[in-house]
């Protein structure tokens, strides 16, 4: 035989060799292991039934983890269409509206909670939802503990009085029905099958669609189709079929949606978010988000424990340079919470003014004609936006002889050097897990003996007071609430100088023209509420 | 020969014990604690307590590393942080789809790359030669992300011609669902006869396997090229040009064997590295491959994954080289271990 043939003939036998031993057994991709017979897309019963499917472009994974106890992750867009929890929050209306409860009272100063629940509910597994299944539900996810389980720590007891009542015991007042409007660790499922859960064949919701395959790992990871039986009902113009298309490139998913093949891009660029305003069959909405960028100096050690050096650098920021250089995808903040949330002040934005922190530094000590002053920054290594601050704020401070040293890094080395109190500003994002601006208030400004994320390490026991009653004030008055959360904030932003706040995030999203119904809710961070839209016309 | 092979395995177990080995120790040195990656961004301390006891992240390094590579014997690759499943299973849903697409475009790149070095080498410093080796420079040093982007704009999004991205169109997974045999989709499409999603994917094939075949199909050229010049200024040239043979039978029928050698090694080089170099191809071209997970993986700091990649690609490196020397003795005589 000639050489070419031997090579040839050694290749085909290694090409069968491989098959062959992969063959250890078919299975049906798309079909959880169970073969489908070919069958035709022919149109439904109902003559204009809506049989298209609405395809969300996420640019990560879909799901990672299944549990909707311990669900803390990007699984939130698909989680929030499968299952329910007692509320919703209304971002518009700014408080939480009925879903799987109809009413709910507190007593007690807030430290009861009675909620009505919905009749005639069921799971997908067609079990009923009632009392005793909602106890279960929450009782198992406190267990658990993982991800924002915590949210229900101030849960004493569950009772379910009758099988439409829903009454809890609090250890202290907090207000129960914003917490059960969580995006996490609120749903209501059917804790029968919860340990079946994992590989992603089946849910144990309550909301208008189910899993229809999970394939880990392929590009259209997930489809979900309508849940016949949901409480609400169908229409026929309603979207029955869901599928999420992973597409990791901002172009490509910019591609995709100009030819139709995707109805929603999540994020885009600004270059192509003005392209997209532009585009026909293409239309874009924007909604500033609940989550803001904070720079967290270090008040405990190093030259910023002075709070001239602090408000110096409050000072320094070019807050409308850098809302103009984000172009739409951050507005200037006014105060620490965002707009939509109790306890949202106007009129709190902050300004740049070189001046005046030049005074301050001079004071301090440092400046232009005097000692040169070195800060060292952490940012999340991979964001755009922050590093635009930063490139900003380093060129600014340089003219007031600060020498800004930025280091960009993964988020667990950020924060693993942030709790070592090991840099003199830290930079993160922070957002609420249900919301209540309280969260900003208790995780990142009481004093903690070993900081989580209290990274400006501020230890103001008149802060920490005030901080502990708002829940209580919250479950019970919300105009004292809102009162309360403005001094929190003067105190916090202009007395302490503890936090500076650049901007307030701004979704900015691209959907397909031909569908209606779409309304961001930022509580709901991504998430599209497949249920409510339709096909124009 | 089979003393020959076992001595190859056991030099080439040596290099991956040596790449897991390294992998490992790197990746629990770099600061950040991982247990993030499972407990998510705002875990408690408790939860995190928990992950890091659950993953043993709390025992010394060394300790550590033991019990992974006793796994590993085991066929136990880990738990990834971030996905919670077993490193493996993940792998076994990425790979395939990655060794699809750089099977491929090595196809293409030995189908084109040799025949087009052949005929530089015919006509050296003439026009065609002139024409391959611009070509091929510049298939070579362009950055694949950028003609990613090129391609995919020119032919799917202004001329229409291809989709623009994805294995295969996702609708036939309704309307004539695969039976997975290898995982690689294009030849469980073959084996079962599933034409619709055959040709769908030869569709969707096109532009990812241009882009990724150009970097090999540049390399082969030129050394092909290079290898043939050398091997018909041999004695054995000569010789056979005295003999009457023409100038292209003197190459194909005479050089190109000896000159093939090198070749086979390049080609299993350039196989591993074009794995890896498809990562970024992958991510233009929504393309489910390892380079997706890999590039998360990192950026959670996922260390069993981590480890996971670099282990399946050190693999491959392995085997591809293992593959080319046993190929080197079916071709060349002289390469027979005796």
């Amino acid at each position: 035989m000639r050489w070419h043939k031997r090579l040839l003939v050694a290749g085909v036998a290694g090409a069968v060799a491989m098959a062959a031993s992969a063959c250890a057994g078919g299975q049906v991709r798309g079909a959880g292991g169970t073969p489908q017979p070919s069958t035709s897309t022919g149109p439904s019963a109902a003559a204009q039934a809506n049989d298209a499917t609405f395809v969300y472009a996420p640019n990560l994974d879909v799901v990672t983890d299944w549990d909707p106890a311990s669900s803390y992750s990007n699984e939130i867009i698909a989680m929030a269409n499968i299952y329910e929890g007692l509320t919703r929050y209304n971002a518009e209306a700014g408080k939480p509206e009925p879903r799987l409860a109809t009413e709910w009272s507190s007593a007690d100063d807030g430290k009861e909670w009675t909620f009505k629940l919905r009749q005639g509910v069921k799971f997908h597994t067609g079990a009923p939802m009632d009392a005793e299944a909602a106890k279960k539900a929450i009782e198992r996810t406190i267990k658990v503990n993982a991800g924002a389980a915590y949210i229900w720590g101030s849960v004493k007891t569950i009772e379910a009085v009758d099988p439409a009542t829903l009454k809890f015991t609090l250890k202290y007042a907090a207000p129960l029905d914003l917490v059960a409007s969580s995006g996490y660790a609120a749903h209501i499922y059917d804790t029968s099958v919860a340990d079946e859960l994992k590989d992603g064949a089946k849910d144990a919701g309550t909301g208008p669609y189910t899993i229809d395959t999970w394939q880990k790992g392929k590009e259209t990871e997930l489809t979900l189709k309508a849940f016949e039986g949901y409480w609400g009902g169908w229409k026929p113009e309603q979207y029955k079929k869901v599928s999420f298309r992973v597409t990791p490139e901002i172009t490509t998913a910019w591609q995709l949606l100009q030819k139709g093949e995707v109805n929603f891009v999540p994020r885009l660029n600004p270059q192509l978010f003005e392209q997209a305003g532009m585009t026909e069959g293409v239309r874009t909405a924007q909604q500033p988000s609940f989550q803001n960028l904070l720079l967290l100096p270090n008040t405990a050690s190093g030259p910023m424990k002075d709070v001239k050096v602090r408000q110096a650098l409050q000072l320094a920021i070019d807050y409308d340079g850098l809302v103009a250089a984000l172009k739409g995808a951050g507005t200037k903040a006014s105060g620490l919470v965002p707009k939509g949330l109790l306890g949202h002040v106007a009129g709190m934005e902050p300004r740049q003014d070189l001046a005046r922190a030049q005074e301050l530094l001079n004071a301090a000590g440092y400046g232009p004609d005097l000692e040169e002053l070195k800060l060292t920054l952490t940012y999340a290594q991979g964001d755009e936006d922050q590093k635009l601050l930063v490139t900003l704020l380093s060129s600014t401070l340089k003219k007031l002889n600060v020498t800004l040293q930025a280091k960009p890094m993964a988020w667990n080395a950020q924060w693993d050097l942030g709790k070592k109190q090991g840099q003199d500003i830290f930079v993160m994002y922070w957002y609420p897990d249900y919301p209540d601006a309280y969260s900003w208030f208790l995780n990142v400004f009481k004093s903690a003996d070993k900081p989580q994320f209290n990274l400006s390490y501020l230890k103001n026991p008149a802060v920490d007071r005030a901080i502990d009653a708002l829940p209580q004030l919250t479950a019970t008055d919300a105009l004292a609430a809102d009162a309360a959360y403005a001094g929190l904030q003067k105190k916090i932003l202009q007395e302490e100088a503890a936090v500076a706040v650049p901007y307030v995030q701004t979704y900015q999203r691209a959907l397909s023209a031909g569908v209606e119904g779409y309304a961001d809710n930022p509580a709901y961070p991504n998430v599209v509420f497949f249920y409510d839209l339709k096909p124009a016309g | 020969m089979p003393r020959y092979v076992a001595r190859r395995l056991g030099q080439a177990l040596l290099v991956v014990a040596g790449v897991v080995g390294l992998t490992f120790v790197i990746m629990r040195m770099v600061p950040g604690d991982p247990a993030v990656a499972f407990a998510g961004p705002k875990a408690t301390p408790r939860q995190l307590a928990e992950a890091r006891e659950r993953f043993g992240l709390d025992d010394p390094l060394p300790a550590q590393l033991w019990n992974y590579v006793r796994d590993l014997v085991t066929g136990d690759w880990g738990t990834s942080l971030r996905t919670r499943q077993p490193v493996l299973d993940d792998l076994y849903v990425a790979f395939p789809a990655s060794l699809e697409l750089v099977g491929a475009a090595l196809l293409v790149a030995v189908v084109v790359g040799i025949p087009v070095g052949i005929l530089a080498a015919r006509y050296k410093r003439k026009f065609p030669d002139i024409g391959v080796r611009v070509t091929s420079m510049l298939a070579v040093s362009v950055p694949v992300f950028w003609l990613a982007l090129a391609l995919q704009t020119v032919f799917a999004g202004h001329l229409d011609l291809l989709p623009v991205a994805g294995e295969y169109d996702a609708a036939l997974d309704t309307t004539s669902p695969l039976t997975l045999w290898t995982n690689i989709t294009v030849v469980d499409a073959l084996i079962t006869g599933n034409w619709p999603i055959f040709t769908s994917t030869l569709e969707h094939l096109v532009l990812p396997t241009l882009v990724v075949a150009a970097y090999p199909t540049g390399v082969i050229a030129q050394m092909t090229r290079a290898a043939l010049i050398e091997e018909s200024g041999q004695d054995h040239a000569r010789m056979e040009r005295a003999l009457g043979f023409g100038e292209t039978a003197v190459l194909t029928r005479f050089a190109l064997r000896p000159a093939l050698n090198p070749l086979l090694s390049l080609i299993a080089l350039v196989f591993a590295y074009a794995i890896v170099n498809g990562f970024l191809v992958e991510a233009v071209f929504n393309w489910p491959g390892l380079g997706r997970y890999a590039v998360e993986s990192i950026r959670h700091l996922d260390t069993p994954a981590i480890a996971g990649v670099t282990l399946l690609v050190a693999l491959v490196y392995v085997l591809a080289n293992l593959l080319v020397d046993l190929a080197q003795g079916v071709v060349d005589p002289r390469a027979r271990p005796r």
